[in-house]
């Protein structure tokens, strides 16, 4: 009988306690008023996403720690992430097999003119679309959107023998000709970027900039062009990317003596061992995986730098271009 | 009626000189749909009903009709399975990546210190889940998830779905970390996504008395609806030219046979072109449904 009146008061100071200013005031930090801005909401969103990052991140770690690890710490399971002894043996082969100042200019030149071509022509091919007077618009832009579909592995064959007609095989040319011609990487997509960028500029802009007596090649490059800054970084990063790492044109297009990165990281074994030569998948030799994984990282480093420097105005372009929508 | 005559022209004079402005800025583009997409699939079109063999100073051409197209199902043991087996992958990992995308997305859109550092994490993977790299990784089994081989997942899951379709999830389960290395681009186009909802729609909700749980459904996921198809569709493409796809390896294959070249070669990759344009097509109807009947309701 006592007992029960006890628990009745101590839960009456209990609330109490619960209702006063103070509590309240704690219960606001640590719960937040909304479902995000309390404290505990804030540990349990840490915590979240350190894991997935953690797990998400886990191959890019393996592949660090497996760059550093030399023969003996490479075949003892008891080694997991760091290795007994950093070695950098792995790091200088792998920029000797990739023969890489050389691999990195070629790569470099792709990347950059490429992309730069793939700004301009995207954007004035968006623009064109968004607010010029074409005929059959609807078609064309139709006809962009299925370029996009299209795999590189229908038209790869003619456009070999195009090319070869040309004469651009095993040049930069092979890539900075459809590039100049708005049909780069993916391509289509920047040019439904700029696109969308266009038409959600203010009409108004436009009909000042005419009566004041500009041409459309002046409103372009002299007021859209500038104002499409965020656009363009954003498209001119991403071709980046994409050209630096593209592999399965090059392993067409690029036969001899000027080949990018990526084909050569992919011929890195047979560089490091001659004698396995024709021996592809069956067997994989665990001793150059190391040297491998060096070699992977020495071509996302400068990638990485460039983005690092540039992330901050990237996402935030992306926010406002209204890539989507 | 010279008068009109002279109007029409000088219509029609300004109407070409609008034009020609706009085809100048157009011209570009179109000559190279020209030459390097138009001709080149209208040319692989043609080479997928003939026998392709190469002579010396071009191709030989043998009319087939509809054969590489038979051979590629009837004939050829791999490629029915690969293409199935593939294409049952790709209705796994579509979904594992947008809704993968979606979380990551709206955790990274509270507000809170250093966020700026985990969107940068997780955009990394786009500049490097490409191409050679990724296959290396792979090869050397760096994408698979540590608790899988820990727990000894697979009976379990062939005890719950069968036999049949274990191996696929097994095959997923075993890549998912490349698999969602795919979903940067999708994260930042959900972030910019959530962007578009104005934020005076939350504060009026919430004045109304709706919990952030609420307001999730009501107004977060509808207003992303649009932006969860656009990520599908990209998905897809994007796993289309996946740099593990056996189908690609196996066209790819083919080209270089002597018995099968170019004219196989060519047919089995329209095939898996036709696939995924069904699949893309299923996807834009069932939003555009979707879109449909949501705004017959509003």
């Amino acid at each position: 009988m006592s007992n029960g009146l006890w628990t009745e008061k101590a839960r009456a100071q209990l609330r109490g306690l619960l209702w006063s200013r103070e509590t309240q005031k704690v219960k606001h930090v640590v719960l937040g008023r909304n479902l995000s801005d309390g404290l505990l909401a804030k540990l349990i969103l840490y915590f979240l996403l350190s894991i997935v990052a953690y797990l998400y991140l886990q191959p890019l770690l393996y592949m660090i720690s497996t760059m550093f690890k030399n023969m003996s710490d490479l075949l003892d399971p008891t080694v997991k992430w760091i290795p007994r002894q950093i070695t950098w043996e792995n790091l200088s082969k792998a920029y000797e097999g990739l023969r890489y100042p050389a691999a990195l200019r070629n790569t470099a030149m792709i990347a950059v003119s490429c992309s730069v071509a793939q700004v301009m022509i995207c954007a004035m091919t968006g623009y064109a679309l968004a607010r010029l007077a074409v005929p059959f618009k609807g078609l064309i832009t139709a006809f962009v959107i299925l370029t996009f579909l299209i795999p590189p592995q229908i038209i790869i064959i003619p456009l070999y023998v195009i090319f070869s007609k040309l004469s651009l095989l095993n040049t930069i040319f092979v890539f900075l000709v459809p590039a100049i011609f708005g049909q780069g990487l993916k391509g289509a997509l920047f040019i439904l970027i700029f696109r969308q960028f266009f038409n959600a500029q203010p009409q108004s802009l436009e009909e000042a900039a005419k009566l004041d007596g500009a041409s459309t090649f002046r409103l372009f490059f002299g007021i859209m062009l500038p104002l499409a800054r965020s656009a363009c970084l954003v498209v001119f990063l991403f071709s980046f990317i994409w050209y630096w790492n593209m592999y399965y044109e090059p392993s067409m297009f690029l036969a001899k003596g000027f080949t990018p990165l990526s084909i050569r990281l992919d011929n890195l074994e047979d560089v490091l061992n001659p004698s396995l030569l024709g021996h592809t998948d069956s067997v994989r030799n665990p001793v150059t995986e190391s040297t491998k994984m060096a070699g992977a990282f020495l071509i996302i480093l400068p990638p990485i730098l460039i983005f690092m420097f540039l992330q901050r105005w990237f996402v935030t372009g992306i926010e406002r271009t209204g890539v989507v929508e | 009626m010279s008068k009109l005559n002279a109007y029409k022209r000088q219509a029609r004079l300004y109407h070409s000189q609008r034009y020609g402005i706009g085809m100048l800025f157009m011209l570009p583009w179109l000559i190279g749909f020209g030459v390097f997409v138009a001709i080149p699939v209208g040319w692989s079109l043609f080479m997928s009903f003939h026998k392709v063999s190469v002579v010396p100073g071009g191709f030989k051409y043998v009319w087939l009709g509809w054969q590489n197209y038979r051979d590629a199902f009837v004939k050829d043991n791999v490629f029915p399975i690969e293409l199935i087996t593939y294409f049952e992958q790709m209705l796994l990992m579509v979904p594992i990546i947008v809704i993968f995308a979606l979380l990551i997305s709206l955790m990274l859109n509270q507000r809170f210190p250093g966020r700026f550092l985990y969107r940068a994490l997780f955009f990394l993977p786009v500049i490097f889940a490409t191409g050679q790299v990724l296959t290396e990784l792979f090869n050397q089994g760096a994408g698979d998830i540590p608790f899988l081989d820990q727990y000894n997942l697979e009976p379990i899951v062939r005890e719950y779905i069968g036999a049949e379709f274990a191996k696929t999830v097994m095959n997923v389960l075993g890549i998912v970390i490349l698999i969602l290395w795919y979903s940067g681009v999708q994260i930042l186009i959900f972030i910019a996504g959530f962007q578009t909802i104005s934020a005076s729609i939350y504060e009026a909700v919430r004045i109304d008395g709706a919990s952030p749980w609420d307001s999730f459904w009501k107004i977060t996921l509808p207003a992303c609806v649009p932006f969860i198809s656009l990520n599908m569709l990209y998905t897809i493409i994007d796993l289309f030219t996946f740099p593990l796809n056996p189908v690609l390896k196996h066209v790819k294959d083919n080209m270089f046979k002597i018995d099968t070249g170019y004219g196989y070669a060519s047919a089995l990759a329209w095939i898996y072109f036709a696939f995924i344009f069904v699949l893309i097509a299923l996807v834009l109807w069932l939003f555009e449904r979707s879109m449909k009947t949501r705004r017959a309701r509003t």
